[in-house]
């Protein structure tokens, strides 16, 4: 069954649900959004879940991810997909920054990125040379064509942004079965036990959080050139901190599939169904939806499914017998 | 010049006053639980909004609606504490999310009962100019919320140190288990700090509904200032905290002075940066070995 | 190959560990012993990094340990093991040894934890959850386990056998017996059973309210009246 997930998802992705939307132009749109903040809370859940650490301040990787992009290719003249990779190096360089505050614990370092986000958005804003400041940026070009697939059309957009998180999908697995990944697992509960062996927590905490700027600035990048337009208070919206918190909680931040799941229902939901209902004050529903989840469900919905299916298995077993 | 230092000096200070009302319930609670509640600034919003619908329907002056706030956010304080009670497992994680959750459903509220629009109080007596030694310029709301923070930090440091209640509190904050052998009921105590942070939150939501002008979006930033000054403040310190606020004044008001409006945020921000990466314990705080 | 001098390691008012000096052997069994409380678990902690010494010095092989930082004394050759079993939670029992080997060794050598797990007999354990599944022998071994994974010069054992009955203790004393000889290790052990210690160390260390104050073969040591007056619960004279 776990041999045929990968495939299944692969096909999923690139066939069904392409051809099962396309046309939708406002369906894609939504979809590509959802998968774009779906990295962010991939990106988000690498740090809570490897790292032990909540941030309150992705928006601060995101927006330099978007900006790095958006200027390495108007300033620069570079190729979108250089830039793009690029910019995920920038925001992984930012992250730099931030490190001091990886000896702080819980909510000091929670607020503390948020800290650093803000400064990075007030940079961006009063940094009017490089950045054309709060009027933003216009016209950021398009993803290019490749193979005859216009990357710059919505449908185009969607197969770059599947292919980006299920890359992350593919090397987060690879760091959590690796030493590095089960030490920081590891470390969550049972520090001393960690080091004593010779684990310097510290460096991979700080290696973690690298990877996850480098993540949530690559989405970013993705983003800019995919809606073409950046400005200061959108490319560093707390919005894209708060989405990517819920979809993390709600499909559950310690498994591997749960924050893109997670991102795919909660957005979509939110904008189809929610968004109709209350046209004012809709995050409400995500404000309520994460609050239930700690409280009924810590560990989110993809465990809460995967433990429900196989007591219903158990259930059926034993009716069988 | 002189004038200059000496008006945003004085600014900072009536500021930090107000400051201080804002971050005096979130350091109450994260004395007694241990628990950072990221809905704090909400809290206080929302009693900034109670005092508007009270001017606006029953004519009362921002300053008489004081009992209505204290009951509609006490209220509210308590059942964030019945929600946070609930969480077992990863307190500190899950009890910052929980409360972001929280923030975020309070947010929203305020939109829907009161939509997205800018409001300040219409009772002019708030916003008329005193002028003092000829000099120094303030707003009456000010110049009052800022004697009356200072009159609440005393009250607030009055009643931790001196009465009962106020010990019982530091008891459970220092050693759960030791309180409860004592015959303090740690969860009474708890649900009482939650009360108490709802009765300043109240008190910080008047004065800012009175001196400033109120949105929707604001509690968030309230939220962000008010763990700025705790953690200036050194966690957990009553006098730090009027301290701590009215440093966090003087640095936003000198910013403003000096260099650019727009960079008066990026000052508190940098400011509550190196004081938390090179002092942890925060300014005023007792050194401790945080974790 | 271990010089310990002047250790003084104090927890506020209380001196745990007050003013221990002494001095190791390559291939030494050194058997650590005292009346609970006496600092032994305070010693073990100071040497590898979990507790601050106030002074004194702690030199491995000529390198000098206080000043680095925990994870680097297990590279430079210390490996403990817990007197509470301490498994790293969330992964199984091969993870815990694949870690200590990776951190501690800087290597990864699937043979050599292969043996481990079949040395300690933890092999049907293997690929279970270490924190959950594990009884307490097990416990036990995969502590030594994640010790001996990070190739140690120095093994610290810290109450490993205490809690097992006569069976499971000769058993588990067996394959210390075989893990020591095969690897080469200097040992340090704590052990409250007397008869134990005499089996097995040539030369035994007391402490006493965190002084040492016997130093010598079992024979000395346990016929020594200090020690036994500390025994029978008696102040530091
Ligand atoms: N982290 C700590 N903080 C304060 N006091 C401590 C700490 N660790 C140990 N102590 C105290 O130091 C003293 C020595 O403790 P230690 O655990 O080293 O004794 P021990 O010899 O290992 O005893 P046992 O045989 O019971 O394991 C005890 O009085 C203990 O209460
Ligand atoms: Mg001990």
């Amino acid at each position: 069954m776990n041999k045929l997930k990968i495939p299944a998802v692969l096909v999923l992705a690139y066939l069904v649900l392409p051809l099962a939307v396309n046309g939708n132009d406002y369906v894609v749109s939504l979809i590509v959004a959802a998968l774009t903040i779906g990295g962010i809370a991939l990106a988000w859940s690498m740090l809570g879940n490897l790292g032990g650490m909540v941030s309150f301040g992705h928006a601060a990787f995101f927006g330099i991810g978007s900006y790095a992009s958006a200027l390495l290719t108007i300033k620069a003249g570079w190729p979108v997909l250089v830039s793009m990779l690029f910019a995920g190096l920038v925001a992984a360089a930012s992250s730099i920054a931030t490190m001091p505050a990886l000896r702080l614990r819980g909510p000091y370092f929670a607020l503390s990125i948020l800290a650093y986000a803000e400064i990075f958005r007030i940079i961006a804003t009063e940094w009017k040379g490089l950045t054309g400041g709060a009027a933003g940026i216009l016209s950021i070009p398009r993803l290019p064509e490749i193979m005859g697939i216009d990357l710059g059309g919505k449908i185009g957009g969607y197969f770059v942004v599947v292919t980006l998180v299920i890359a992350m999908v593919g090397i987060y697995a690879v760091i959590r079965r690796s030493p590095q990944g089960l030490a920081l697992k590891a470390m969550h509960d049972s520090e001393d036990a960690t080091r004593v062996v010779g684990v310097n927590a510290t460096m991979l905490k700080a290696l973690m959080l690298v990877v996850s700027a480098f993540f949530a600035g690559l989405m970013g990048a993705f983003n800019a050139h995919y809606i073409n337009f950046l400005e200061p208070d959108y490319a560093f919206s707390g919005s894209w901190t708060t989405l990517a918190i819920v979809a993390a909680i709600f499909g559950g931040y310690r498994t591997l599939w749960g924050p893109l799941i997670g991102a795919l229902v909660v957005y979509l939901v939110d904008q189809l169904v929610f968004k109709a209902i209350l046209p004012q004050g809709h995050q409400i529903i995500l404000g309520a939806l994460l609050g239930a989840m700690v409280l009924f469900s810590p560990t989110g919905l993809t465990p809460l499914i995967a433990k429900l299916t196989r007591l219903q298995r158990k259930e059926t077993a034993n009716a069988a017998h | 010049m002189f004038e200059l230092f000496a008006q945003s000096a004085f600014s900072g200070v009536l500021a930090g006053a107000y400051y201080a009302l804002i971050a005096l319930g979130l350091a109450l609670v994260f004395g007694t639980m241990r628990v950072i509640n990221l809905a704090h600034g909400e809290l206080v919003l929302l009693a900034a909004y109670v005092a508007y619908s009270a001017e606006n329907k029953l004519h009362l002056d921002p300053l008489a609606s004081l009992p209505l706030a204290v009951a509609v956010v006490g209220l509210t304080s308590i059942a964030v504490y019945g929600l946070l009670s609930r969480i077992k497992k990863d307190r500190e994680l899950n009890s910052l999310i929980l409360t972001f959750g929280l923030g975020v459903i309070m947010t929203n509220a305020i939109l829907m009962i009161w939509s997205a629009d800018i409001h300040s109080t219409s009772v002019p007596w708030h916003h008329d100019a005193i002028i003092l030694a000829d000099l120094l310029f303030a707003m009456n709301s000010e110049v009052f919320f800022g004697v009356a923070g200072l009159v609440v930090v005393a009250g607030l440091w009055w009643w931790l140190e001196k009465t009962w209640y106020g010990r019982a509190l530091r008891a459970v904050a220092s050693n759960r288990d030791a309180a409860k052998l004592m015959g303090i009921n740690p969860q009474f105590t708890e649900i009482l700090s939650f009360a108490v942070a709802g009765l300043l939150a109240s008190v910080a939501g008047i004065a800012i509904y009175s001196a400033k002008v109120i949105q929707p979006s604001l509690g968030h930033h309230l939220t962000v200032k008010a763990f700025i000054i705790t953690v200036l403040a050194g966690m957990g310190s009553v006098p730090g905290v009027l301290l701590g606020g009215m440093l966090l004044g003087i640095v936003e008001n000198l910013t403003v002075t000096l260099a650019s409006s727009a960079l008066q945020e990026l000052a508190g921000m940098v400011l509550f940066l190196v004081v938390l990466l090179v002092m942890p314990s925060g300014l005023f705080g007792r050194v401790r070995r945080r974790g | 190959m271990l010089h310990i001098n002047g250790l003084t390691v104090t927890f506020g008012g209380l001196v745990a560990v007050s003013d221990v000096t002494f001095d190791m052997r390559e291939g030494e069994v050194l058997g650590l012993v005292g009346p609970n409380g006496a600092g032994k678990t305070t010693l073990f902690n100071a040497i590898c990094g979990l507790a601050r010494p106030g002074s004194g010095t702690v030199e491995l092989m000529g390198k000098n340990l206080l000043s680095m930082p925990i994870h680097h004394r297990a590279r430079a050759g210390i490996g403990r093991a817990f007197q509470v079993p301490q498994p790293m939670h969330e992964l199984t029992v091969r993870e815990n040894l694949t870690v200590a080997q990776r951190f501690g060794a800087g290597k990864v050598d699937k043979a050599k934890i292969e043996e481990l797990l079949d040395v300690l007999k933890l092999g049907h354990k293997a690929d279970m959850d270490a924190a959950t599944s594990l009884a307490l022998t097990e416990q036990k071994a995969l502590e030594v386990g994640k010790a001996l994974a990070t190739e140690p010069k120095l093994l610290m054992l810290d109450e490993v056998l205490a809690g097992l009955e006569t069976t499971g203790k000769r058993a588990f004393l067996d394959t210390l017996e075989e893990v020591r000889k095969r690897y080469r290790l200097s040992v340090m052990i704590v052990e409250h059973d007397i008869e134990t210690i005499t089996r097995m160390c040539p030369r035994v260390l007391v402490l006493n309210f965190g002084r040492l104050i016997a130093d010598g073969s079992p024979d000395q040591v346990f016929n020594d009246p200090e020690v036994i007056r500390s025994y029978t619960g008696g102040e530091p004279a």
